[in-house]
């Protein structure tokens, strides 16, 4: 039995308008019941490659199979399956909530519209609006809407473009709560630009610059596979003074400040031996007061601006 | 689905303003028009000898007129109606709600022309009040008005295909309507070209190609074979040539 654990894949995907190339050759895949973040800077190509994967824009060459299928503007078996919020929500300001979400279950032949609506609408805590028009709610409430217009016809597969952008903390945590509940069910296809977001949320990440893959994989493997050696810290007495410890690799001390009672020391070791053991008794030999000894993970702030070039 | 869309539509109508407006000024503007050409009408009979007011035709100075005008008042208020259909979607980008779901672009194009086409027909309900006064007031001769609302049906389908197709060329609606009443305004010349031209060949093309000669036939009652190609034809065409705008988000 072939157990289908790729729901998306991407092949070599270029897309081109005249004159200027959107995308290049991306290649990424997408596991089943994952949260797989979508990074880049704006004008990367996340929106783009987002819409040719919804099936809104054919690709120039390429391909993108989804659930075994391939994804073209035309193929119809594949519409009920995927939701998109993209980045502007395809909401009609003349109409109430409850009309425009009965709009969509139609389109997308639901069979039991209102308990389908009324279900979405609850789960959004939509249903104080359900009777205004759209073109009145706040900011919030409109991507909420948008959101609910995702997964209204309970497709498998969505592709949230950006769905916290500009909203306020609340709403923001909210919705994350909300995406993360989502993914016990379905797999998500998500960008960002908050970062910490993605840590989050996320468990596979795509980073994406001037159209092409600079990054893809697990979050872990990635953290590992851009890890500049090994940062350690270390915190011991405020009026001690750390020992050379070069005996367990080449180090540069990058940082060192006072928290509380202790003095700490940011140490970047060349290698990626993780010498902590070694290290602690050593210290404790020497008699000094170790209270903290912990190795950092890199920020994923730092992989983003290392991949994409914008840190030199 | 075609029913969804239609629905949906007509509901967008009637959520604004736009619909009363236009419906409002179309009966105000052809109440008008329907009162100056009985007022001529009646000063006309009155004028003359009795014996000769029976040669002027009910039928010909006020039926066929109204109806000639009314056509006229399409002009203005088809491209009023059709141009914010795509160009509007285009630029909110609510047309990708369709395109997300399992719906043709024929579908929709369908469902949009007939849901303008039933904002047409409920402005042409409301001029149905005329023939009723005249009734009222003891003429009888109506003879030709089933053909006249006909024409004048076919007319607007017509206008409203050539709509569509120009409200899916630009995500601009005034641009849209701009087009539309060129278009319109060409089908009408193109026939007054056939009328200028010497050669008898060009001057029957032209006369086919523009819109006012069928017109013209069928408000007589004259409606024949070429005449009822030429709409399916002209309609037919301009819904294909939308699908196929549409279809640009596939290149």
């Amino acid at each position: 039995m072939v157990i289908m654990d790729k729901i998306l894949v991407v092949d070599g995907v270029t897309k081109e308008y005249p004159g200027r190339v959107a995308v290049s050759k991306l290649s990424f895949e997408v596991k089943k019941g994952s949260i797989h973040g979508f990074l880049g800077p704006n004008g990367a190509g996340k929106s783009t490659t987002m819409k040719m994967i919804a099936g809104l824009l054919p690709v120039s060459s390429g391909s993108i199979t989804l659930f075994g299928e391939t994804v073209q503007p035309d193929n119809l078996t594949l519409k009920n399956k995927i939701g998109l919020l993209p980045e502007n929500a395809p909401v009609y300001l003349d109409q109430t909530v409850e009309q425009y979400l009965k709009l969509v279950s139609k389109l997308h032949g639901v069979k039991h519209v209102k308990d389908q609506v009324d279900k979405v609408m609850t789960d959004l805590s939509l249903l104080d609006v359900r009777k205004r028009l759209i073109g009145n709610l706040s900011k919030g409430y409109k991507q909420r809407v948008g959101l609910a217009q995702a997964i209204v016809y309970d497709a498998p597969f969505l592709i949230l473009d950006e769905p916290t952008n500009g909203l306020d903390p609340q709403t923001v945590v909210e919705l994350r709560e909300f995406i993360k509940k989502l993914s016990a069910e379905k797999t998500i296809l998500f960008s960002s630009h908050v970062l910490p977001e993605v840590e989050q949320l996320c468990d596979q990440i795509t980073i994406i610059h001037q159209g092409k893959i600079r990054a893809t994989g697990d979050l872990h493997e990635i953290h590992q596979k851009f890890r500049q050696g090994l940062v350690m810290r270390i915190g011991i007495g405020q009026q001690e003074s750390l020992p050379d410890l070069s005996s367990f690799g080449k180090y540069d001390i990058t940082h060192e400040n006072i928290v509380g009672k202790e003095k700490q020391y940011h140490l970047t070791f060349q290698d990626d031996r993780d010498a902590r053991a070694e290290i602690a008794k050593y210290l404790m030999n020497k008699g000094l007061n170790l209270y903290t000894l912990q190795v950092e993970s890199p920020e994923l702030e730092d992989i983003f601006l290392h991949v994409t070039e914008l840190k030199k | 689905m075609i029913w969804t869309l239609w629905k949906k539509e007509l509901e967008s109508y009637f959520a604004s303003p736009l619909a009363y407006v236009l419906v409002g000024l179309f009966s105000l503007i052809s109440g008008v028009i329907f009162f100056n050409l009985l007022a001529t009408y009646t000063d006309g009979i009155q004028a003359i000898p009795q014996n000769m007011a029976q040669e002027i035709s009910f039928v010909e100075e006020v039926v066929l007129r109204l109806f000639a005008n009314i056509n006229f008042l399409m002009l203005v208020f088809i491209p009023l109606i059709t141009m914010r259909l795509f160009s509007e979607e285009k630029r909110l980008e609510t047309i990708d709600l369709y395109w997300l779901a399992p719906v043709r672009e024929w579908q929709v194009v369908l469902s949009k022309g007939l849901a303008a086409f039933t904002l047409i027909i409920a402005m042409l309900v409301m001029t149905g009040i005329f023939p009723l006064i005249i009734w009222g007031v003891g003429v009888r001769d109506f003879s030709l008005l089933g053909t006249a609302y006909l024409g004048v049906a076919l007319n607007a389908l017509c206008y409203i295909a050539l709509g569509l197709f120009c409200s899916s060329l630009s995500g601009n609606q005034i641009i849209a309507a701009l087009l539309s009443v060129l278009g319109i305004m060409f089908l009408w010349m193109i026939t007054w070209g056939g009328h200028l031209n010497s050669n008898f060949l060009v001057a029957e093309i032209f006369t086919y190609i523009g819109i006012t000669s069928h017109f013209e036939r069928i408000l007589r009652g004259l409606i024949g074979t070429q005449d009822i190609i030429y709409y399916l034809t002209f309609i037919f065409l301009f819904g294909f040539l939308t699908v196929k705008s549409l279809g640009r988000r596939n290149w």
